[in-house]
């Protein structure tokens, strides 16, 4: 023991010879320093663009027409708030995102009642059924297109239509063209629902059923009283989170229907597409209604980060 | 080794204060506990001196020299954090060489110094593994070699103990006491554990609500506690504490029982305390003599086993109760009425507004 | 494959198995919860998997009415994909048939009567969408890296309304911010071009990635760094040999969420190219054959494109939940 002390101390005189420290940049300096490419890049890619396009919406500018912006005033934003295809394309937006995301959530909350229960092979069955979401909307509407093709495509097959004279058009009747689109949403994001459940339904303590069973609680009581509860805040993000999604929807419409027939699936986000980048290339008038979009995304986001936040703290 | 002076330091996270003014010298070789509650500012205090927390004003020297603004790798100073914080991606080794090769020190010395210090904690056996893979006490002394091994200014412990099992923490802390008067190095150490405290420090600081309380070698702080506080929170359970009345060498207490004051306390009282005589009466458990015909009435309330001793919890009055030590084969019924007295040298008095203890210059332990 | 003994320990199902013990309907409940679990699982891949069978399916097996189920497989669908092909005459046809030097591809289409004249676009576009989804994948988790951990580490005034600003840049619609892009990159030169689509999706995936890798530093506990500091160690070469190293996974998983992302996205590609830095989702729905839609040509194309994404999947599936939910939610 004494041996090894001495050892240790005989070795002190080399602290001597440590060389000279070099000057060190500040904690301060550092944070600026990590900082600064994410927000310079932000502020070109983000700040920018959407100033730019503020102005814009007060003018009668056009890509394609050789002539400088013109301002025009709130002329951009009246237009658009009176015009009734514009609140046709509101209403669709809103109707579209309302079904899809009741679906997906009773779906993605069903299915992970199923799946809470682990069983010989439960993971590789969650993940198979997450894959959808995955997948790149524009691929998955390309598909589900030839899926819904009354004549070569499985889907009516499936459901159990024979004849192909009678069997729905999906894509071209004007009655069934949204939900077409809504059943591929809940189709590609009940999964994301599931996922956020599941994680929902894993954190409950497995005491308080105990405890339940103990009472004699029902299982209805039980989901209604202990699962439902607890299952909430993470649902509510699901929710949120999705509608945010459904709204912006551009890519499943776009691969599936465009916006057609006529323009009974026609989005907001198609709509503005269309403003900006067919046609006229209206782009004074897409920036008004880009704008009137930003507002409305960033009202459902304000209350989506908020969940968020609420969840990460607890 | 370092002297460790702070001079005025405080600490105030937004309006309140983590640590209130604080002046305290540690000297060469010592090894000071800070002891206190959670959130009392102990490990802001050790952070401080670390440099791994900005004081808000203040200086802490080195051997006299200022290092207030010197970065924590400027300071010669190791850091033993209470979950180890080991390198998981590095081999126990790696780990130990980690702060060496900071310091540029030789591939040849870094393994010889390496060595040398594993085989002091005993850990030649696991340097190649990674520290997942050990247990804790053997994580605990990789951790401890690691600061050991730069033969720094001063060790610096936060709570090195609290993660480990009750069995490895009372083996732990032998090995870190025997180390520290091996290498007698400047040690401050932070604990919640009061056990620890007494059984490792040369001196304990008591830390409570961002102000020391007391700085006293451990009997010190034991025996003559310097307020109400440092009392209650040193001793399991702390001492105990009854509301009198003095008057003329006697104090009334609670189920109308009287006690004499020892006369060496009969003038400090005379004088100290405030008109209404006022006074709060201080002793251990182990001060409590039971006898036939003691002074103070009670009636036992409970009576604990501990193996070693009795426990007695005696009640002098509705709610108050007074703990005596008794011997271990001593058996009393419930509600059996006891006698005891005080043995006069380990009475103590507090003030019942300043909660000072009382001093008359001539404290025996 | 998840269920590990200690979570199936927690798991409440076991509680109705081990306190129910009266009578076997709970065994028997969570059985067909099971099965049915499987049946969903596979009519939700029905899609993928009548994809995959297309793409294997002939040009006329592809548009058979009513849809076959058992079929030839042929790869006349990838060849499709790749080549660019003529239609030949009856005259070339019978010269075609008599020539020996053609490879199998070459023989497979004179089938249909047609010849192989070059390459098709399809493989330049899948070249671009991994050049734009990988340079723009490491340009935006290194920076990420670095901002989240200064958003982890450091008190940074107005931290969380930065936070808040940097993640709403991500719940933009593409649409929304594309017209002036468009416009500033029209002025730049960077239309179409793969530095300004690299760009672009660097800050698109730097939003998310900023978040979930501070969710994953978050967790570094800061005694690994404040070690590294007394030990002597400056706060870069902590970041360096400490932070870096313990984040591993995390910057893993962030890498390949920000690659499926660019990989996958549609929009932007949409409206910022148009032929030379265009990438994969814009064109394959518009690939179109000599004769009309041909499905299997598509469906090759879409599994081509999918199948990275399924395998990562797999891969990344213990983490899905922190990537969509931009590193605020983790299973414990």
């Amino acid at each position: 023991m004494a041996q090894t002390s001495t050892d240790i101390t005989s070795l002190q005189s080399s602290q001597a010879t440590r060389q000279p420290r070099q000057r060190q940049m500040s904690d301060l300096r550092i944070m600026q320093l990590f900082i600064l490419p994410t927000v310079i890049l932000l502020i070109l890619m983000n700040i920018f663009p959407l100033i730019y396009s503020l102005y814009l919406s007060f003018t009668n500018y056009s890509v394609i027409a050789d002539k400088a912006p013109e301002w025009i005033g709130i002329q951009n934003y009246t237009t658009i708030l009176s015009d009734q295809r514009f609140w046709a394309n509101f209403a669709t937006t809103g109707r579209y995102a309302l079904i899809s995301v009741i679906l997906q959530t009773l779906i993605g909350f069903g299915l992970a009642l199923l799946l809470r229960n682990k069983f010989k092979g439960s993971g590789l069955v969650t993940t198979l059924i997450l894959v959808p979401m995955m997948l790149s909307p524009i691929v998955v509407a390309t598909f589900w297109k030839l899926m819904f093709n009354p004549s070569l495509g499985i889907f009516n097959y499936l459901l159990g239509y024979t004849d192909i004279n009678t069997s729905p058009l999906w894509l071209g009747d004007p009655n069934l063209a949204l939900w077409a689109i809504v059943i591929v949403d809940v189709w590609m994001w009940s999964p994301f629902v599931m996922l956020l459940c599941l994680a929902g339904l894993s954190a409950i303590p497995e005491y308080l059923y105990e405890a339940a069973a103990i009472d004699r609680a029902s299982a209805w009581f039980q989901f209604r009283r202990i699962t439902l509860p607890q299952v909430m805040p993470l649902l509510l993000i699901a929710v949120l989170f999705r509608t945010i999604e459904a709204f912006k929807q551009f890519d499943l419409v776009m691969g599936l229907t465009s916006g057609g027939p006529g323009d009974v699936t026609e989005t907001v986000s198609i709509r503005l597409y269309k403003l900006a980048f067919q046609g006229q290339y209206d782009t004074g008038m897409s920036s008004a209604l880009a704008y009137i979009i930003l507002i409305i995304i960033i009202a459902v986001s304000n209350l989506y980060i908020r969940s968020l936040n609420k969840a990460r703290g607890a | 080794m370092a002297t460790i002076e702070l001079k005025q330091v405080e600490k105030k996270f937004g309006e309140s204060y983590a640590v209130k003014p604080l002046d305290m010298t540690i000297n060469s070789g010592e090894f000071i506990v800070l002891l206190g509650p959670s959130g009392c500012g102990k490990t802001t205090t050790l952070r401080m001196i670390s440099g791994l927390e900005a004081v808000t004003s203040g200086n802490i020297l080195f051997d006299g020299k200022d290092v207030t603004w010197l970065h924590p790798s400027a300071r010669d100073i190791a850091f033993v954090f209470q979950f180890f914080a080991l390198y998981s991606h590095l081999s126990a080794r790696e780990n130990i060489a980690f702060p060496l090769q900071a310091q540029g020190v030789k591939r040849e010395e870094i393994n010889q110094r390496v060595k040398a210090v594993a085989e002091m904690l005993k850990i030649e056996h696991v340097l190649n593994a990674r520290p997942g893979a050990l247990s804790g006490g053997d994580q605990q002394r990789v951790a401890l070699a690691r600061a050991l091994v730069r033969q720094p200014a001063a060790f610096l412990m936060d709570e090195p103990l609290g993660a480990l099992d009750a069995e490895f923490r009372e083996s732990m802390r032998a090995e870190i006491k025997q180390l520290h008067l091996k290498q007698n190095a400047t040690t401050v150490y932070v604990t919640h554990d009061q056990v620890e405290a007494m059984a490792m420090g040369d001196r304990i600081v008591v830390m409570s609500n961002a102000v020391v309380q007391q700085a006293a070698t451990p009997s010190e702080v034991y025996h003559n506690p310097a307020n109400l506080f440092v009392a209650r929170f040193i001793g399991s359970p702390g001492m105990n504490l009854i509301q009198g009345t003095y008057q003329a060498g006697k104090i009334q207490l609670p189920g109308s029982n009287v006690m004499t004051v020892p006369e060496a306390w009969k003038q400090t009282l005379d004088s100290k305390l405030p008109a209404d005589g006022k006074v709060i009466v201080g002793f251990r458990p182990e001060a409590v003599e039971v006898a036939a015909d003691g002074e103070i009435h009670s009636t036992t309330y409970a009576s604990d086993l501990h193996g070693g001793y009795t426990m007695l919890h005696l009640q002098l009055d509705r709610d108050v109760i007074v703990h005596a030590r008794a011997a271990r084969e001593m058996r009393y019924q419930l509600s059996e009425t006891v006698r005891f007295n005080v043995q006069p040298n380990m009475v103590r008095f507090f003030h019942p507004e300043t909660e000072a203890a009382l001093q008359n210059g001539s404290h025996t332990t | 494959m998840m269920a590990n003994q200690t979570y199936q320990a927690q798991s409440p199902v076991n509680f109705s198995t081990r306190v129910d013990k009266v009578g076997r309907r709970p065994m028997i409940a969570s059985a067909i919860k099971g099965i049915v679990a499987i049946i969903i699982a596979f009519i939700m891949l029905i899609p993928v998997i009548w994809m995959g069978m297309t793409a294997f399916k002939s040009l006329s097996d592809a548009v058979s009415v009513p849809p076959k189920v058992f079929f030839t497989p042929t790869v006349e669908g990838f060849v499709n994909l790749f080549t660019q092909q003529r239609q030949l005459t009856d005259a070339e046809v019978a010269q075609y048939q008599e020539r020996t030097d053609l490879n199998w591809a070459e023989q497979l289409v004179l089938q249909r009567q047609k010849t192989i004249i070059g390459q098709s676009q399809f493989a330049g576009q899948l070249l671009n969408s991994l050049i734009i989804a990988g340079a723009s994948t490491i340009f935006s988790v290194i920076f990420a890296v670095l901002s989240a951990y200064a958003f982890s580490r450091f008190e940074i005034p107005g931290k969380d309304d930065l936070l808040f600003f940097i993640l709403s840049q991500r719940m933009l619609p593409a649409v929304v911010v594309t017209v002036p892009i468009f416009l500033m990159y029209r002025q730049l030169g960077l239309y179409d071009t793969h530095i300004g689509m690299i760009f672009l999706y660097t800050s698109f995936n730097l939003s998310f990635a900023v978040w979930l890798l501070k969710g994953f530093i978050d967790e570094i506990p800061k005694e690994y760094e404040e070690a590294a500091l007394v030990d002597g160690y400056t706060r870069l070469q902590a970041f360096r040999k400490v932070v870096l190293p313990q984040a591993v996974t995390g910057i893993a998983a962030t890498t390949v969420f920000s690659l499926i992302f660019s990989w996958n996205e549609y929009a932007f590609a949409l409206m910022l190219t148009s032929d030379r830095a265009r990438t994969a989702p814009p064109s394959i729905p518009l690939i179109l054959g000599t004769g009309g839609i041909e499905w299997s040509t598509i469906a090759a194309g879409s599994m081509l494109f999918l199948i990275p994404v399924v395998i990562v999947t797999f891969i990344l599936r213990k983490h899905l939940l922190r990537g969509v939910t931009f590193g605020a939610i983790r299973k414990g």
